[in-house]
Parts: structure tokens; sequence; C-alpha cells
């Protein structure tokens, strides 16, 4: 149970970036995560929707897009979809295999709607 | 009213990762493995570390910081042989590098050749949070079953080592060693696989000189190319 602390670290990333942006009204965060990157969706979906109305509002709609862990074989270079958690390349057989996608959860991006635009023209 | 999507694609816990590579350097620098000692309850993680702290006594220094929900028992084992701060989450599933951080602090940051974080009892939530380890182990008791692998892929994913404990008990437990080697093995294809019994003492001169080449292997990259520190 340990969503609320990754939930915590997506919502400072996002107010960090709405700073950058200038301000503005977040409605939407999208987020990927794999079998590898330790968060149930339900769990996390949760956490968002428990925390997020403190930082932002309760309309921020959080999509979580569920990927598959894909790694690449360090000795032959072939990209492979990881099924079953087997981590051996299916090409050489080699074991040294690096995760490229689905071992984390990752801030893809980040809507907002605004009054104003960057340069403070009201459209 | 003006829309528009920013595209990020950043780990959520890249500043957390950041900071963790940070420590890791500092302490790698001077000497200092870190081990990150993961399991669920029980396992015999402070008993391992009693028994390390015995093996090791006057020849390598080491300290622990061992975390639980509640309580300072396992502190008060652990104090009387080696330097040890208690780090109590009040509840949290797993530790966090702030966390390590206060309690490396609250023992006077010692130069130590071996820093011991026994984790929180959970083969969950513990894998997906860097604590600037440099190794990390999971134990897996001989009474746990050995199906525990494929259970929690991410825990042997993200260790460099398993090392199967209470393995005295092997006669009265269903437990196969080398079953959970073979499933342990096809998450990790480059795990390290270890046994011992703590409370016999079989498998800790083994277990401490694992250390000593993991020490030796892992901290080079932080040595001067000369060889000196």
């Amino acid at each position: 149970m340990h969503e609320r602390s990754l939930v915590q670290n997506l919502l400072r990333q996002v107010e960090q970036i709405v700073a950058a942006e200038g301000g503005g009204v977040v409605s939407e965060i999208r987020v990927q995560a794999g079998d590898l990157s330790g968060v149930e969706p339900l769990l996390f979906q949760m956490a968002f929707d428990d925390m997020v109305p403190a930082v932002f509002s309760a309309d921020c709609q959080l999509t979580l897009e569920v990927v598959p862990v894909t790694a690449v074989c360090s000795e032959c270079d072939h990209k492979f979809e990881i099924i079953d958690f087997q981590f051996r390349c299916p090409a050489c057989q080699a074991g040294s295999v690096q995760v490229i996608q689905g071992d984390e959860v990752k801030l893809i991006s980040v809507t907002l709607n605004s009054n104003h635009t960057r340069e403070g023209v009201t459209s | 009213m003006n829309q528009r999507t920013i595209i990020v694609q950043r780990d959520v816990q890249a500043d957390q990762k950041a900071d963790a590579a940070v420590e890791r350097q500092r302490l790698g620098n001077r000497g200092t493995l870190v081990v990150n000692l993961l399991s669920s309850p029980g396992a015999g993680k402070t008993t391992l570390l009693e028994a390390t702290a015995r093996h090791f006594a006057g020849r390598r220094s080491m300290a622990v910081l061992v975390g639980d929900l509640e309580t300072d028992r396992d502190a008060r084992r652990l104090a009387p042989l080696v330097p040890t701060a208690q780090l109590t989450t009040g509840g949290a599933c797993h530790l966090e590098l702030p966390l390590v951080q206060r309690g490396l602090k609250a023992i006077g940051d010692p130069a130590v050749d071996f820093l011991f974080i026994e984790n929180v009892g959970n083969l969950v939530c513990p894998a997906s949070h860097d604590l600037a380890e440099h190794l990390r182990v999971v134990l897996l008791s001989t009474t746990e079953g050995d199906d525990k692998p494929g259970k929690y892929p991410k825990m042997f994913r993200t260790s460099q080592a398993m090392l199967i404990t209470k393995l005295d008990l092997l006669p009265h437990v269903p437990f196969s060693v080398e079953a959970v080697t073979e499933d342990a093995l096809r998450i990790q294809p480059e795990l390290e696989v270890l046994t011992n019994s703590a409370l016999d003492g079989s498998g800790i001169a083994n277990w401490c000189e694992f250390l000593e080449q993991q020490h030796q292997q892992r901290l080079a990259m932080y040595y001067e190319p000369t060889g000196n520190r």
C-alpha cells in the first residue's frame, strides 16, 4: 500500500509543471504503469481520488494506461515483451536484459485549462 | 478558455532516484557498501545481522539501520554489537531515503565498511524504493514456501542476491532449494543464490565472504584509477 507515496510524488511533479507553465487548472493527468511498476492501478486511482482535491480540484481526471513490461537484451539488442515474468532473451537466451518499459510509474502528460495564454492575453 | 497538454514523459520517482544516486555515490566514495535487506516479516534479517556482526567483529566495521512499523525491539538486539538506529515508520509499509538519511545522521554517519538497511518486513512495497543501496538482497526462509519468487516478481527482479534462510528447518518443511532457485532465476537470471542458517551459524562465513567480494566489486568504480580512495 505505497500507492499514496507514489501519488504524492506525482502530484508534486505536476505542481512544479503548473508553476513553470504560469498556472492554470489541471484537467487531466496521464500516467503509464506496467506490471513491474509496483502499483496496483485500482489502488493508485483510489489514492489519487483521495488526494487530488487538496492539491488541484476533484474534477482533475487521472488516466492510467497499463503498459506491457518491455526489455532489451544486453547481448543481442533484441527488444521483447516480458511475458509471465520470464527475463531471459527469447532470441539468444542471454540472462542479461534491461527493462525499458513497465518498471516505473511514468507521468506522460498534463492538460491545463487556463483563461490566459502564457503571455497573459485572454483568449 | 485555453486548453493545452504538456508532454512530460518522466518517472514519478525521478527526484527520489536522483537523490538516492547522490547518496550512493557519497557513501561509495568513502568505502561504505550499502546493503538493503528485504524479506517477509520473520525471515531472519535481524538474526542474520547479529551473526554477521559477530563474524566481522574486529575485522570489518558495520552499522545497521533497522526499519519497523513500531517498537525498537530489533535495534535493542543489534545495539550491543554495532552502531544501530531504529527507523520507525509509524505504520508505513516501506522505508524511504529521507528516513534512512535521518537514521544515519542519528548514529553520527560513521564511515563503516558496511551499512545494512534492514527494511520493513514486506515483499511488495520496499521493492519500489531506492534507498541508495549498492546491493539489494532478498531473504526467503524455508518456512515461507518455495513458490514466492513468482508471486512477488518485482522484489526478486530488483535484487542482486537471494539468501535462503533457516536451512536447518529443511527436513521439517516442504521446501525445495532447487525449485525456488529455478523460479527466482527465471525472473532474475543474474541472481546470486546463497543459503544459511543463522542459528547454528552454517553459511555465515560464506555470506560474509560474499559481502567482502561485493564490497570490492561494487565499490571499485568509486576509487581513483591509481587505486587510492
